[in-house]
């Protein structure tokens, strides 16, 4: 290997980060085991699109393992996606929060995710109730990687684990609380009433429910039964969801089939094929305040301006232009709210 | 059976052949590159391939479909490596029938022939894994400094062949299947018809003009490019830098792709629904509009522009009236988009009439997207091939090997 691997502009006197890019994974046998690997997946292209200078985030590479070699680089399209996806979900969860009063979030799927991290490292989150939720192997995961990672034990403060430790949280004081669960959201189904599945959840504060890849694995009437569960007991709620759509033209066929090749089914993308039958969804599922869904491809044209645009096509630049187009085409991300008026959501272009 | 046929049977079962053979083919077919212009001139019959991208066992359903080497003749439009996972035996494969039959395989560049781009996007890594060092890449990387960067096909017939069955003269695109079924036929005369058109209603056959190369034009108003059935064929598109085919001959290619300047543009550039030209997405070459192709054409005698580099779904797509066709022959792109691929054949003019004058495009009938802007009866009567990715049991995709990726 040459000491760098350069990038498509590097003879353009820009500068880029060097590593090499993606390398196989394994294929566990069990769905569920499948699907907790697609959160290393995530993992490791949230590092990518830091280390190449799509997104800033210092927390990301504590959820990488490091095995010596260099961090994994990713296809550009493949950062430019990561970038839009994560950048849209901060939008659409900063405007969520910019209300008056305290708020709740509840990250389903949430795995590795950071941005817990980034919201009470940032601070003017008082109040703010955050609750992630997955699989116990995975939250367990993130307990760990927290206890024993300064940077991070200092966001988070000190942290509290349950007498079955699948249940851990941490009070931030005025800055807000922090709950994390180690619960399979299937169980969310058939609650009833209970309401001793998710500890510290409020059901008074205006709350929003962030589904980031995650209920699309989940059989659809599951999915809309965790939905559900949020919607019984919750007045004041909004849900952000992003998922795969458009999986009967040619693309779509053949990311199902490369996908279950891995072992991942995705029974929310044939029972809701387009970005109109998201919206429908929400609506269905009674969010009828702002009820939007876009691919990430419009919000890619829409949202990130143009001289941000302009920084990101000159980090790698990027020659699969038309792949681009397709696989961004392929991606939705819907939200919508209940019982309250998210203004910032009105104001978004579209 | 020599050491070099030997090398092209062991290429086709797929599997490498040994440094030492490399080193030697590279050189081999570098004395024979620096003896070709910058535009290499090809005679008519000829098929016309698109981006193959390392996609070993499609390239292995192209030669089936489009007829096996040295019985078909063939014009490779570049990108030959990286994504796919067999870049190496491709790139070698291709080299190896180049220096074995120079005169039925024309190669030239395209933008991933490149040292820089093959770091990035998988040729580099392949080399590596599979010879445990750079070198072979390095020879490559060699050999691709010296591809011409575009082509003149000469003597395209404006009427169809076929050993098959006879084909009505009036046929300008055939579109076949991949077992050599017609698909679709669009006829110039159909084209040139309307049902108000009394002109055409009696069937008089469209104009003609005079023999290739006399530049003679027809009597149907055609005023842009020149009915000779020149075809220039270049991997990306134009250049604002090069308003005359000689003027490519003037550059020195025998270098890395520059970032900029006219032999990027010719290797970078897209065809787009713009005015004059326009800053490309990818961040190098730059877009250009129907304008800026039939300004070209006409400049240069050429009735039509074959070019590859962009994805199409459907394995072809012509735009501007005809004036310039993209052909793409990576089926299911990256084992991930699904697509169809194409070639292009061209035949043989041995009716001495050439090709019919340029209509202004009397558009207005329904057409496949493929077919944009309406605008048939023009240029070289054209047959693509459509075809799909090869079986998954024949392409044998190593397990090891990251699958395509997605947003999980």
């Amino acid at each position: 290997m040459p000491s760098s691997i350069p990038n498509l502009l590097t003879l353009r006197g820009r500068g880029g980060s060097r590593a090499s890019r993606g390398r196989g994974r394994a294929h566990p046998d069990a769905h569920d085991t499948t699907i907790q690997g697609t959160d290393t997946d995530a993992a490791v292209s949230r590092l990518s699109a830091v280390h190449c200078g799509y997104l800033t985030d210092p927390y990301a590479q504590f959820f990488v393992s490091a095995d010596g070699g260099p961090p994994t680089r990713r296809l550009p399209i493949i950062n430019r996606g990561t970038y839009t996806r994560t950048t849209a979900l901060d939008r659409l969860v900063d405007a969520f929060l910019d209300g008056r009063g305290q708020r709740q979030i509840v990250s389903l799927g949430a795995g590795t995710d950071t941005r817990v991290f980034r919201r009470f490292a940032r601070g003017e989150t008082e109040g703010l109730v955050y609750h992630e939720i997955d699989f116990e192997v995975i939250s367990q995961k993130k307990m760990r990687i927290v206890r024993g990672n300064p940077m991070l034990s200092r966001i988070m403060g000190e942290i509290t684990v349950s007498e079955d430790a699948t249940y851990w949280s941490s009070d931030l004081g005025t800055r807000g609380e922090y709950h994390c669960h180690g619960l399979d959201l299937r169980k969310l189904v058939d609650a009833g009433e209970s309401q001793a599945l998710i500890p510290g959840l409020r059901t008074d504060i205006p709350t929003l429910v962030v589904s980031e890849c995650c209920l699309c694995y989940l059989a659809t009437e599951q999915a809309a039964a965790v939905l559900a569960y949020f919607h019984n007991r919750i007045q004041s709620l909004g849900t952000v969801i992003y998922e795969p759509v458009l999986s009967h033209d040619a693309f779509g066929k053949v990311m199902t089939s490369n996908l279950a090749a891995r072992g991942i089914s995705m029974p929310t993308l044939d029972s809701y094929p387009t970005p109109t039958d998201q919206e429908k969804r929400l609506s269905e599922a009674g969010f009828h305040g702002s009820v939007k869904a876009m691919t990430v491809g419009d919000i890619w044209r829409r949202w990130v301006s143009e001289d941000e645009k302009t920084r990101l096509d000159s980090l790698e630049g990027l020659d699969e232009v038309e792949e681009w187009e397709l696989l961004a085409g392929h991606y939705v991300v819907a939200w919508g709210s209940k019982g309250l008026d998210v203004q910032g959501w009105n104001e978004l272009p579209n | 059976m020599s050491d070099l046929d030997k090398a092209i049977a062991q290429l086709r079962s797929c599997r490498p052949i040994p440094e030492s053979q490399v080193r030697e083919i590279c050189h081999k077919a570098r004395e024979l590159l620096i003896e070709e212009g910058n535009v290499v001139t090809v005679t008519a019959p000829v098929t016309i391939c698109g981006d193959i991208h390392g996609q070993f066992h499609d390239l292995m359903e192209l030669f089936r479909v489009g007829g096996d080497v040295p019985d078909t003749n063939y014009l490779f439009m570049g990108d030959f490596v990286d994504r796919g996972f067999y870049s190496l035996e491709t790139f070698l494969l291709l080299l190896c029938l180049k220096v074995r039959y120079p005169d039925r395989m024309t190669l030239i560049r395209g933008n991933h022939e490149s040292r820089q781009i093959t770091q990035v996007y998988g040729f580099y890594d392949e080399c590596n894994r599979k010879y445990g060092s750079a070198n072979v890449w390095r020879y490559c990387c060699d050999v691709f400094d010296y591809l011409a960067l575009g082509a003149i096909v000469l003597g395209a017939s404006s009427t169809l062949s076929s050993t098959m069955e006879p084909i009505d003269e009036d046929v300008e695109i055939e579109v076949c299947d991949q077992s050599g079924g017609t698909l679709s036929r669009f006829s110039r005369q159909r084209h040139r018809q309307r049902p108000d058109s009394s002109s055409s209603a009696n069937g008089v056959p469209a104009d003609r003009t005079g023999p290739p190369g006399s530049g003679a034009s027809g009597s149907s108003g055609g005023t842009v490019g020149n009915p000779t059935g020149a075809v220039l064929c270049v991997h990306g598109g134009l250049s604002p830098l090069i308003d005359t085919i000689d003027k490519i001959r003037l550059i020195d290619r025998k270098q890395e792709v520059p970032h900029e300047g006219a032999m990027c543009d010719l290797l970078w550039s897209d065809p787009d629904e713009i005015d004059g030209w326009g800053l490309s997405p990818r961040g190098a070459g730059f877009l250009f509009g129907a304008d800026i192709v039939k300004v070209f054409n006409h400049t240069n005698d050429l009735s039509l522009i074959a070019r590859a580099h962009q994805l199409v779904m459907e394995g072809f797509k012509e735009m501007f009236d005809a004036s310039i066709v993209t052909v793409w022959s990576a089926p299911n792109y990256c084992y991930r988009c699904g697509n169809v691929a194409a070639v292009l054949e061209l035949s043989e003019d041995d009716t001495g009439t050439g090709i019919f004058s340029r209509s202004n495009g009397d558009v207005g009938r329904s057409k496949p997207p493929m077919l944009e802007n309406g605008g048939l009866g023009n240029g070289p009567a054209r047959r693509y091939r459509v075809f799909q990715a090869a079986p998954q049991d024949s392409r044998g995709m190593p397990a090891k090997k990251p699958v395509a990726d997605y947003f999980l």
